[in-house]
Formats: structure tokens, C-alpha cells, sequence
């Protein structure tokens, strides 16, 4: 069955989320797309204020943190914020703004653009004078506090961000009061994608660059499977039977899937791949999958090709693509018009002995070569598209989340 | 851990000589020395340590993660760099830059200096 041939899907209670081929041209056209959102550096401006501070971002896992005390702080600079991600002691997580409320120096300072560490006892403490605050929020002790005549440290204490769960995906909100809850922004999404054990997944490589073009060049990149066999021959050499269908639209999140023969595998790659797929905790698992995707246990699944709005990909594979991978994710943070933080994250369960370690190693190795072969595109493409030589994409059916994410920008800015 | 690499189980000890190279305590590490190898020295450690693959798997499966036992820290360890290495004798015909790719001494592991 070919893209152009996609069936509509389950006809169950997400059954309104699929798309034909068909209803995707339908719906989100087929016409080029303007490249303006990408080239004009005045948009950037526009996306920092209506939609990186009024949009639920994801800054964090549970599992990041697991005990109370732990955090992390990250350096969002499209919001050009620095937040504290905190695990309280009644086990809830929090973020705060990463801000003395004495005279605005960072609480914990930061090294890059992420940092981990555990508060002792509790509480964070300001090492330019000392101010302690609880894990919770609330302003404790303040060194020489008769001396300041007056100081109402009831209301001083760390400025909160809203913050909010998904399957232990840590999400924020800058909106002071934001417009839609967690829930209701995910909508659809977070039902599509809700059920899997992802906090089961705790091993994870981390990679993260810094690509001199605009966030959505990179975002656009990964969020189609048009370009694996040209971009991937080396890393996926020989993929056969590659299938990009079930497209599902969910207000400003897209998904589909990718389906596949498999591809030439290396002897080597072969003995690492025995290792995992003989074990319980890494072989293929399509029955732990959401219902609605992969919806007939097609045997040749690969993953799951979603974005979530505006910078956040789950791909979701139960280690039925590149063996023993449960998912992987990716990020695309702006630092500025032309800069962008891109972070990738293979998660495998963890290994239960040295030679499962070793395997995922390799295929941690595999998979981020392939990023590798996909990185090499994006400063390329954007200093094309800057050149102005041409103002519009030609998209294809398998980009439609391209399509998809551009429109759904287009409506961020003009509402 | 900088302590000097420990001589691999005597079941091994055809492939010590690969040790001093390869058998490095973090990813950092391991992927300085893969960015300078050669053709060669690709061909080499695979054409070496291929053959005893599974039977490097099988010493590893019951082994914590890093193995306390020294000898088998230091199998686990050229394990590591074999997996890391093995494409690139087996996709990239030894190259140690995956071709048409973006500068990989550009990607920043976080748990790239977390030593084993």
C-alpha cells in the first residue's frame, strides 16, 4: 500500500484524527509554502511573544529527577529565561524562574545550557548572599534579615513558572496564566501517545549542537521520512519498503508512521541487535504501542513520526525499529533568528548487564550517525533560503507535517 | 577512572594488543580516538574482534555495568569501542568521518565524559 493509497484509519474514538493522502491535500492544500516565517528575522520576534512564552514547552522527564531535591536547570533563551526544574519533597516537580527575589542573581548558577544537581536538605540557596529558598517555592531564611528594616518574605519567594506533567514529560508554561491547560493543549495528542511506559525508558544519550539556522529548518528536517533513502544511504543502506502513512492531524500536532522492510544489516550490528531482541526489556514490544498507533500491528513498523507544537518529537519506536529502542526524541530551541539548540535523546531500558550495554552502544552509536547524515542538511538549507533565490517550499505528500506546522505557526502569530 | 588498563581475561589475550588504543573509560574518549583512525586500523580491530564477538557477549552477559572484575572491565571497555567503531568499517569503507555528514566534533554527549 503506497502513501497515495493511505487508508483513513481506526474508525474508534481517535478515529477523527486520520487523514487519507487525499484529506491531507484536502485540508492543508497543496500548494508551495512561503519561506518568510523562516527567512525574516522580524518573525523571530513575533514567535518569541505569541508563541515560546504563551505555549507548553517541554523542559524535562520525570525520571530526570527522580528523588525529591533533584533539578535541573535550563537555559531557555527564546524566553530568555533560565529556570529551576525541582522535584519537591512531597515528590511534586516544579519550575521557578532561575532568580534571586534579593536582587536577581541566579539561584543556582548554570554551566551550558543544561545543569543537574540535588539540593541538600531541600532547599536552594543563592550563593551571592545567602537567601534560601524551600524546593517548594517559599522564601525560609535570609541571612541578616533585621538589617533589611522591612522585608515581606512572604511574598519572596521563587517566582513560579506553570508546570505540568504528560506521561512524565515535564512541561512548562510562561503565560503567568496560561490559556489552555496541559491537558487541553495536547488534546488529542496526548490521548494518541498516553499508555506507553515511557518512564520505563530511563538509559539515555543525549547529544546537542548548536546549528547556525532558524529552529524550524531544523524542526522541518526531522519531521519527514522523504529524505531517508538519499540522506540515510550510508547509515541505512539498502532501507527497502519504506511506507510514511496513517497521517493524523490533532489541532497543532501532526503524526504518522513509518513503516519498512528493514535494511542491510552488518554482521556486527546483527550480533549486537541478538543481544537485545533475546531480552524481555529490549526486544520488540508493538503491544505496549497506544492502540491507535500501528493500529493492526503491521509486523513491519517502524516508529512513530509526530510533532508536537511548536519544538518537540516523540518518536516512538517499542523497540520494533533500530533494535532494543524504545523512543527517541528531539528538540529545537531558538537562541536567536539564525541560531538553534537542537537536542536528541536515544532512551533504551536500562541494561541488566555489561553485553546489553554494549549492544545499545552500538545502536546509540547507529542512530546518531544517522543524526549525523541529518544535521549536514539544516545550516546548508538555511543559508539558501537566506540567499533569497527562492521565497516558497515545494512539499510532497510525506511532508505533510512541514505543511502542517507551518500553517499551525501562521495561526500562533496572526491570532 | 585514568587507572591503566588491566590485561584482558586469557580467553582474550590475542586482541591485548588493542587495548592501549581502544580500551578507553568514556565516549569522549573513544570517539577522539575513532575521528584519527584510518582505514587500517578500522579493518584491523574489526577483522580482529569480530570473530570472538559473541563469545566478548556471552563473558559480558552476567557482568555488572562496568564489570568489577579488572580483566573483564577492560573486555568491556574494548566492547565499548569495537560497538562504537563497527560502522565504520562496516558502512563507511573506513572512513572515520561518517560521509556527507554534519562535523561530529560539533555533537556535545552529555554523558560523554561519564567514565565506566
Amino acid at each position: 500500500m503506497s502513501a497515495s493509497q493511505s487508508s483513513a484509519g481506526p474508525t474508534g474514538p481517535l478515529g477523527h484524527i486520520y487523514r487519507t493522502t487525499e484529506q491531507v491535500r484536502a485540508e492543508l492544500g497543496t500548494a508551495p509554502v512561503s519561506l518568510d516565517a523562516t527567512s525574516d528575522p522580524a518573525v523571530y520576534k513575533q514567535e518569541q511573544d505569541k508563541i515560546f512564552r504563551k505555549t507548553w514547552l517541554k523542559v524535562a522527564t520525570g525520571w530526570e529527577l527522580p528523588n525529591p531535591g533533584d533539578w535541573k536547570v535550563k537555559e531557555i533563551a527564546v524566553a530568555g529565561a533560565s529556570v529551576i526544574i525541582v522535584r519537591g519533597k512531597d515528590g511534586v516537580v516544579r519550575a521557578f524562574h532561575n532568580v534571586c527575589t534579593h536582587r536577581g542573581n541566579k539561584v543556582i548558577p548554570s554551566t551550558g545550557f543544561e545543569t543537574h544537581g540535588r539540593a541538600r536538605a531541600n532547599v536552594l540557596t543563592c550563593r551571592f548572599h545567602g537567601w534560601v529558598f524551600s524546593t517548594d517555592g517559599p522564601l525560609k531564611s535570609v541571612p541578616m534579615k533585621d538589617a533589611f528594616g522591612e522585608l515581606d518574605t512572604a511574598c519572596l519567594g521563587l517566582r513560579p513558572i506553570a508546570c505540568d506533567m504528560w506521561e512524565g514529560f515535564v512541561f512548562i508554561n510562561f503565560d503567568p496564566v496560561p490559556a489552555q491547560s496541559l491537558a487541553d493543549f495536547l488534546g488529542d495528542f496526548g490521548r494518541l501517545f498516553a499508555g506507553y511506559p515511557y518512564h520505563e525508558s530511563t538509559t539515555a544519550f543525549r547529544y546537542s549542537t548548536v546549528l547556525e539556522c532558524n529552529w524550524k529548518v531544523a524542526l522541518y528536517a526531522f519531521s519527514e521520512g522523504y529524505h531517508v533513502p538519499t540522506i540515510h544511504a550510508g547509515s541505512l543502506p539498502g532501507f527497502s519498503g519504506v511506507e510514511h502513512t496513517d497521517f493524523k492531524l490533532m489541532g497543532p500536532h501532526a503524526s504518522s508512521t513509518i513503516y519498512g522492510g528493514g535494511m542491510d544489516t552488518a554482521p556486527s550490528t546483527l550480533a549486537f541487535a541478538k543481544i537485545l531482541h533475546g531480552a524481555d526489556a529490549h526486544c520488540p514490544h508493538p503491544e505496549q504501542l497506544p492502540a491507535d498507533i500501528n493500529a493492526t500491528r503491521r509486523s513491519d513498523f517502524q516508529f512513530e513520526l509526530p510533532t508536537i507544537f511548536p519544538n518537540f518529537i516523540i518518536h516512538l519506536a517499542s523497540g520494533c525499529g533500530y533494535p532494543g529502542l524504545s523512543f527517541f526524541t528531539h528538540q529545537f530551541w531558538p537562541l536567536d533568528h539564525g541560531r538553534t539548540l537542537w537536542e536528541g535523546t536515544n532512551y533504551f531500558r536500562p541494561a541488566q548487564n555489561a553485553a546489553e550495554d554494549v549492544a545499545q552502544r552500538h545502536v546509540n552509536a547507529l542512530h546518531r550517525n544517522a543524526w549525523l547524515e541529518d544535521t549536514a542538511t539544516m545550516e546548508d538549507t538555511f543559508t539558501g533560503i537566506m540567499s533569497g533565490v527562492i521565497d516558497e517550499m515545494q512539499l510532497m505528500d510525506n511532508e505533510f507535517m512541514i505543511r502542517h506546522a507551518a500553517q499551525a505557526l501562521d495561526t500562533m502569530l496572526s491570532a | 577512572m585514568t587507572d591503566a588498563i588491566a590485561p584482558l581475561p586469557a580467553a582474550f589475550a590475542q586482541l591485548q594488543g588493542f587495548t592501549e588504543r581502544w580500551a578507553l573509560p568514556t565516549e569522549n574518549q573513544r570517539s577522539a580516538v575513532r575521528w584519527t583512525s584510518s582505514k587500517d586500523e578500522f579493518a584491523t580491530f574489526h577483522e580482529a574482534v569480530m570473530p570472538h564477538l559473541d563469545a566478548i557477549m556471552a563473558a559480558l552477559a552476567d557482568q555488572p555495568i562496568p564489570p568489577a572484575d579488572p580483566a573483564l572491565r577492560s573486555l568491556y571497555l574494548l566492547a565499548c569501542a569495537f560497538a562504537e567503531a563497527a560502522p565504520h568499517h562496516d558502512l563507511y569503507n573506513g572512513s572515520a568521518k561518517v560521509p556527507f555528514s554534519f562535523d561530529a566534533h560539533r555533537f556535545e554527549a552529555a554523558h560523554g565524559d561519564i567514565a565506566y
